[in-house]
C-alpha cells in the first residue's frame, strides 16, 4: 500500500468518524429527556404559539427528516441559534474557538519543548536518582486532577501573590481594534499564562515519558552501536541519530495531543473561566441550550479528527519506512 | 612488525550474577595484507573481542588488562580523540548485525557521505563522488545512494556496509559474522566480493565466524577461539590438513565441507563452561577425548608447536597420533556423555 | 512502541500463567520487586480501610451542617481540635467528607475498572479469535470510540443519563474499552497460531472453551495491567465530572467537594485547608494505579525494566 492510498484511506475513516459522531449527538440531543424546547417556550404560550415554533425549529417532522436537515446544516456550518442568547451559534463558535486554539497551542508547544528534552535528559541519566524520582514525579503531574492544580495555582499567584488575574482572557472594559492587537496584548499575555502553565505541565508528562522510553530503545539499536563504531561524534549520535529516531512516536503524539487536549481544555476553561470551545460546551450542556452544545462538541471532535489526521500525515513524512510497514 | 598484536586481553562482563570473564588472555598477530579468521562456537568471545579492537563494547563490559598494538601504537593507553583517530580511519568493523546497522531515517547515501565528512575531513562534493566510487566497489548501482535502508534487500545492505568500512581506507578490517542472515547463495558472493577487495586493497582482514568452511575457503591463517581463549593458530592450510588441538580436530569432524563425503560428522558432545567460574584447568577439558590428569587443573599456554604453529594443549606433540584416533573418539564420547570433573583421562580401550 | 508491537513483544512468560489463579498470583511478585507498585497497593489497602471505616471514624455526618456553641453555624471555620480540616461555608465537616470520599473514589475507580477491563477483554476476545467480519466490525467500533472527544462526551452523556454515580461509571465503561480491546485483540492474534491454542481445537474443544480456558488466562495480565491503569483515569474522570457540575449530588466525592470549593470561592479565602486535601487524596489514589500498571508493565516488559 502507498502513501496516498494509505492517507486517502485514513481520510475516508475520519469522515465516517465525523458521521458516527455527528449521528450520535442527533440521537442523544433528540432523546434528551423532556422537549428540547421546554427551555425555551414560556409556560404562557399557547399550544399554537408552540407548534409555531415547533415547526420554526423543523421539530414537527418525522425524525428522518429532521435527521437530513441536521446533517445537510452540520455539512453547511450551520448550527442554527442558541436557545437564549438568540445568536447565530456559528457567531458564538468564531469568538471562543480562537481563543481556545491559543491556549491549546501554546500548551502543548511548552509541554513537548519541556518533555523532549526532559525526556531526552531522563534517558541520558538512565539508571541515576534524577530518574528514580523523576519518572514518579512525572506520574505525579499526570495523577494531579487538572482543575485542582488550576486551583492551587490560583490560590497561590492570583489571590496571595496578585501576580495574574483570576479569570476570563481580557480584563472587563479593555477593547482592542482588532484580534490580533489583543492576542499580542499586555493584559491578554497575563491572563494566558497560568491556564497555558497549568495546562502544559499536565501534558508534558506524555511526551516526557515517551521520549525517554523510545530514546532508550533507540540507544540499544543496532544502529546506534555502528555510530559509535564509526567513531561518529557523540552530539551527532545523540541528536542527528538516536534523537531524530526517537522524535518519531512523539511528533506523532504531538498532533494526537492536540486532539485530546482539546477535550480536555474542558476542565482548564473552566477553572480560569477562559471563553473557549471547552467552557462554552460546559455551560451550554449545563443550560440546556442544545444548538450550542452540539456545535462546541462537534467542533472539537472535528479539532480532534483532523488533528489524527495531521498525525497520520506527519507519521508518513517522518518515517520513510511507513508505506511498507502498514497491516 | 605485525599490524595488529594482542597481548593477553582480557574482557570482562558484569553482570548480576558476578563478573563473566568473555575474553580471558587472548593473544594473536595479524600481518599486513593477510586475512586471518577466527573461529569457535558462539559465546566464545569472539565478537566481544572485535568490539573490544574498536573500542566500542556494550555498556556492561570492560577491559580487564592485556595490550593492543596497532602499528605500533598502544590503543588501550590511548582515549578520547586520540583513540578515536583509530576507529574507523585506521580499523573499521563490520558488525554482526550489519542488515540493522543503517539508520533507518537517513538515505544510505547520506549516511556513508556523514561518516566521510565527519571522519574523513572530506567536502561535501568530494564525499559524494567517492561514495558512488565505493558503491562500484561493492558492486552496487550508483542509483542506490538515493534509497532508505528499508527498501534494500539484505545482502545489498550488507555491502552498503562494507561500503562503510572502507570509507575510510582503513588498514584493518573486522567482519563479523558477516553474512550469517543471508540465504547461502547471497552468502557466497559477498563473501567473495570481501576476500578480493581485501587483496585488491592489500587490507589486513579478521575474518570472524563460526564455520570453519568459511575460513578455509576465503582467509590465509586461521585462529581457533574456545571459551575465551586461543588454543590454535596458524596458516589455514596447515591448521585445517593437520590440527594440533584436540577441539580443531573436533571441529573438523563437525563440519560437512571439510571432510571426505563418506565420513560421518559428530558434532562435539557438551557445552563450553560457564564464564563466570571458568574452570582451573583445560576449560576444553570435560569435553576432549584425550583429556589426561594434568589438564583437569593446569592450564595449558598457547605455545609454539612444529611449524610455526601456536597450540594451547599438553599432548600438542602426540598431535599427530591423537588426530587418528579422533574421528573414533568424538563419536565414543558422543555416545556416553561428557565426562564429568577430574575423571582423569578416558580409557582408551573402552569399558562398559 | 504501539500496542500491537507491544503485545507482539510479549514473552512466553505469559504462556506459563496457565490458570486463573496464577495470574493473581502476579500481583504478588510486582509487589515484592517494585517499590513504587508496593506503595501503590498500600494506598490502595488505605483507601479501602478508610473507606469501609468511614461511618465510624468520622467525626461528624459529612452532610450535616455545624454549630458552634453559640448556636450559630460554624461557617468557614480554620482548622480546630473539633473540625480537623476546618468547615465549609456551609459547616460541613471537612475531615469528614476527605473520609467519606474514598467511597465514591473506590466504587467508581473500582467498578469502572472491572467494567472497562471486562468489556475490553471480551472485545479483543472475541475480535481476535474470529477474525474476519466480528474483527472488522468490533475494530472500527474501537476506531470510532477512538475518534470521540472524552471528556465532552462523558460530559455529554451523563447530562443526558441524569447526575449519577452510577451514569458516571457506566459512561466510562462504554467510552474507555478501546485500549484493553486493542491491546488484547493484538496478543490474541498471536496466540492464536500458538500449538497448545491449535492443539485444544483438534481435540475437540468448543470456540468458547478453546477462547476462555486456553486463550482467555494468556491475555489476563495484560488486562491487569491495563485495568490498574483505569483505576486511575475512573477517579480522575470521576472527579472532574463532579468538578465540572454534572455528578452526583447526593454523593460526597473528593471533585464534589472541590466544585465546592470552588463554586464558593475558597481560593480567594486562602482556604488551603478545604481544597488542598481532596486533591491530594485523588493525585495519591491515581498515582497508585499507575504505579501498580508500571509494576506489571516492567514484569511484562522486562526488556524495559533492563534498561
Amino acid at each position: 500500500m502507498n502513501r496516498v492510498s494509505f492517507l486517502l484511506g485514513r481520510l475516508l475513516q475520519m469522515v465516517v468518524v465525523l458521521w458516527v459522531v455527528a449521528t450520535l449527538l442527533f440521537l442523544i440531543f433528540r432523546l434528551m429527556p423532556g422537549n428540547p424546547l421546554v427551555a425555551y417556550i414560556d409556560t404562557n404560550f399557547t399550544a399554537e404559539m408552540q407548534q409555531t415554533l415547533l415547526r420554526q425549529f423543523g421539530l414537527d417532522r418525522p425524525l428522518h427528516v429532521q435527521y437530513a436537515i441536521y446533517l445537510g446544516n452540520l455539512v453547511r456550518g450551520e448550527f442554527g441559534r442558541s436557545f437564549f442568547s438568540r445568536e447565530p451559534v456559528s457567531q458564538v463558535m468564531w469568538q471562543v474557538l480562537p481563543n481556545t486554539l491559543v491556549l491549546t497551542l501554546s500548551a502543548l508547544l511548552l509541554a513537548y519543548v519541556v518533555g523532549v528534552l526532559g525526556g531526552a535528559l531522563l534517558a541520558a541519566r538512565r539508571g541515576s536518582w534524577t530518574e528514580a524520582w523523576g519518572i514518579p514525579a512525572v506520574l505525579a503531574t499526570r495523577a494531579a486532577p487538572e482543575f485542582w492544580v488550576g486551583m492551587l495555582a490560583l490560590a497561590v499567584f492570583s489571590f496571595t501573590l496578585n501576580w495574574f488575574p483570576s479569570f476570563g482572557a481580557t480584563s472587563p472594559g479593555s477593547v482592542y481594534p482588532n484580534w490580533w492587537a489583543k492576542v499580542v496584548s499586555w493584559d491578554f499575555l497575563r491572563h494566558l499564562t497560568l491556564p497555558v502553565l497549568t495546562l502544559a505541565l499536565y501534558l508534558q508528562g506524555l511526551p516526557t515519558l515517551l521520549m525517554r522510553s523510545t530514546m532508550l530503545e533507540v540507544m540499544d539499536e543496532d544502529f546506534i552501536t555502528f555510530c559509535r563504531m564509526r567513531g561518529l561524534p557523540e552530539r551527532t549520535i545523540l541528536l542527528r541519530h538516536a534523537a531524530r529516531n526517537a522524535l518519531l512516536p512523539v511528533v506523532t503524539a504531538f498532533a494526537l495531543g492536540i486532539g485530546y487536549s482539546i477535550g480536555g481544555n474542558v476542565i482548564i476553561e473552566t477553572v480560569f473561566s477562559w471563553p473557549g470551545l471547552g467552557r462554552t460546551l460546559v455551560r451550554a450542556v449545563a443550560a440546556k441550550d442544545y444548538p450550542v452544545a452540539q456545535a462546541a462538541f462537534f467542533l472539537i471532535a472535528c479539532v480532534m479528527i483532523a488533528m489524527n489526521f495531521v498525525a497520520d500525515l506527519l507519521y508518513t513524512m517522518l518515517d520513510p519506512r511507513v508505506s511498507h510497514e502498514q497491516q | 612488525m605485525s599490524l595488529l598484536e594482542i597481548d593477553t586481553l582480557a574482557v570482562q562482563y558484569h553482570t548480576l550474577h558476578g563478573a563473566v570473564q568473555a575474553v580471558r588472555g587472548v593473544t594473536l598477530s595479524i600481518e599486513r595484507g593477510r586475512a586471518v579468521g577466527l573461529v569457535g562456537e558462539s559465546g566464545c568471545g569472539k565478537t566481544t573481542l572485535a568490539r573490544a579492537l574498536i573500542g566500542v563494547l556494550p555498556r556492561n563490559a570492560a577491559i580487564a588488562g592485556g595490550r593492543v598494538r596497532f602499528d605500533g601504537a598502544d590503543l588501550l593507553q590511548l582515549s578520547g580523540d586520540a583513540l578515536n583517530d583509530y576507529r574507523w580511519r585506521r580499523i573499521a568493523m563490520i558488525p554482526q548485525a550489519a542488515m540493522d546497522s543503517l539508520d533507518p531515517v537517513y538515505r544510505v547515501g547520506d549516511q556513508l557521505v556523514e561518516t566521510m565528512r565527519l571522519r574523513g575531513g572530506l567536502t561535501s562534493p568530494q564525499a559524494r563522488e567517492r561514495a558512488e566510487r565505493l558503491f562500484a566497489l561493492v558492486g552496487l548501482a550508483p542509483g542506490r545512494l538515493r534509497l532508505y535502508p528499508h527498501e534494500l534487500s539484505g545482502g545489498m545492505k550488507q555491502r552498503v556496509v562494507i561500503a562503510m568500512a572502507l570509507a575510510l581506507e582503513p588498514q584493518l578490517v573486522i567482519a563479523d559474522e558477516p553474512v550469517t542472515a543471508l540465504d547461502v547463495i547471497v552468502q557466497h558472493q559477498v563473501l567473495r566480493t570481501l576476500r578480493e577487495l581485501q587483496e585488491t586493497l592489500q587490507l589486513s582482514l579478521l575474518l570472524i565466524t563460526h564455520d570453519i568452511s568459511v575460513v578455509a575457503d576465503l582467509c590465509d591463517d586461521v585462529v581457533v577461539m574456545y571459551a575465551g581463549r586461543i588454543v590454535e593458530a596458524g596458516s589455514v592450510r596447515e591448521v585445517f590438513a593437520a590440527p594440533h588441538h584436540p577441539y580443531t580436530m573436533g571441529l573438523r569432524n563437525a563440519f560437512p565441507s571439510l571432510r571426505a563425503r563418506s565420513a560421518r560428522l559428530v558434532p562435539i558432545e557438551g557445552y563450553p563452561p560457564d564464564l563466570a567460574s571458568p574452570p582451573a584447568g583445560c576449560a576444553f577439558a570435560p569435553r576432549c577425548p584425550f583429556a589426561i590428569e594434568r589438564c583437569w587443573h593446569d592450564d595449558p599456554a598457547l605455545l609454539p608447536t612444529t611449524g610455526g604453529r601456536l597450540a594451547a594443549c599438553h599432548r600438542a606433540a602426540e598431535a599427530d597420533a591423537l588426530r587418528t584416533q579422533a574421528p573414533q573418539a568424538f563419536a565414543r564420547l558422543e555416545a556416553t556423555g561428557p565426562q564429568s570433573v577430574r575423571s582423569g583421562a578416558p580409557p582408551a580401550g573402552g569399558t562398559l | 512502541m504501539s500496542s500491537s508491537e507491544r503485545a507482539a513483544a510479549l514473552p512466553q512468560w505469559t504462556r506459563a500463567t496457565s490458570t486463573w489463579r496464577d495470574a493473581l498470583l502476579v500481583t504478588w511478585a510486582v509487589a515484592r520487586r517494585d517499590r513504587f507498585a508496593l506503595a501503590g497497593l498500600v494506598i490502595y489497602g488505605v483507601l479501602l480501610v478508610v473507606a469501609l471505616a468511614a461511618p465510624v471514624v468520622a467525626p461528624y455526618n459529612p452532610q450535616d451542617l455545624n454549630y458552634r456553641p453559640d448556636g450559630e453555624v460554624a461557617a468557614d471555620e480554620v482548622p480546630s481540635l473539633p473540625h480537623w480540616l476546618g468547615t465549609t461555608n456551609l459547616g460541613r465537616d471537612i475531615f469528614s467528607q476527605v473520609l467519606f470520599g474514598a467511597r465514591a473514589a473506590l466504587v467508581v475507580g473500582f467498578v469502572a475498572a472491572f467494567g472497562v477491563v471486562v468489556l475490553g477483554t471480551l472485545v479483543g476476545l472475541f475480535a481476535g479469535y474470529y477474525s474476519g467480519w466480528v474483527d472488522t466490525l468490533l475494530m472500527r467500533l474501537a476506531d470510532v470510540a477512538f475518534g470521540i472527544p472524552f471528556l465532552p462526551m462523558a460530559i455529554v452523556l451523563v447530562a443526558f443519563l441524569g447526575p449519577s454515580i452510577w451514569n458516571t461509571v457506566l459512561v466510562m465503561i462504554l467510552l474507555l474499552w478501546r485500549d484493553t480491546g486493542r491491546v488484547i485483540r493484538a496478543q490474541v492474534l498471536s496466540l492464536r497460531t500458538r500449538s497448545y491454542v491449535e492443539a485444544a481445537r483438534v481435540l475437540g474443544a468448543s470456540h468458547l472453551r478453546t477462547m476462555f480456558v486456553h486463550i482467555a488466562p494468556n491475555v489476563l495480565p495484560l488486562s491487569f495491567l491495563y485495568g490498574s491503569l483505569a483505576v486511575g483515569w475512573a477517579i480522575l474522570t470521576e472527579a472532574t465530572i463532579s468538578f465540572l457540575g454534572f455528578g452526583d449530588p447526593n454523593v460526597i466525592s473528593w471533585g464534589f467537594m472541590l466544585q465546592d470549593a470552588y463554586n464558593s470561592q475558597a481560593m480567594a479565602r486562602h482556604a488551603f485547608y478545604w481544597f488542598v486535601p481532596p486533591g491530594l487524596c485523588i493525585m495519591l489514589a491515581v498515582m497508585a494505579g499507575f504505579f501498580i500498571g508500571r509494576g506489571y508493565e516492567e514484569l511484562l516488559f522486562p526488556r524495559l525494566r533492563r534498561r
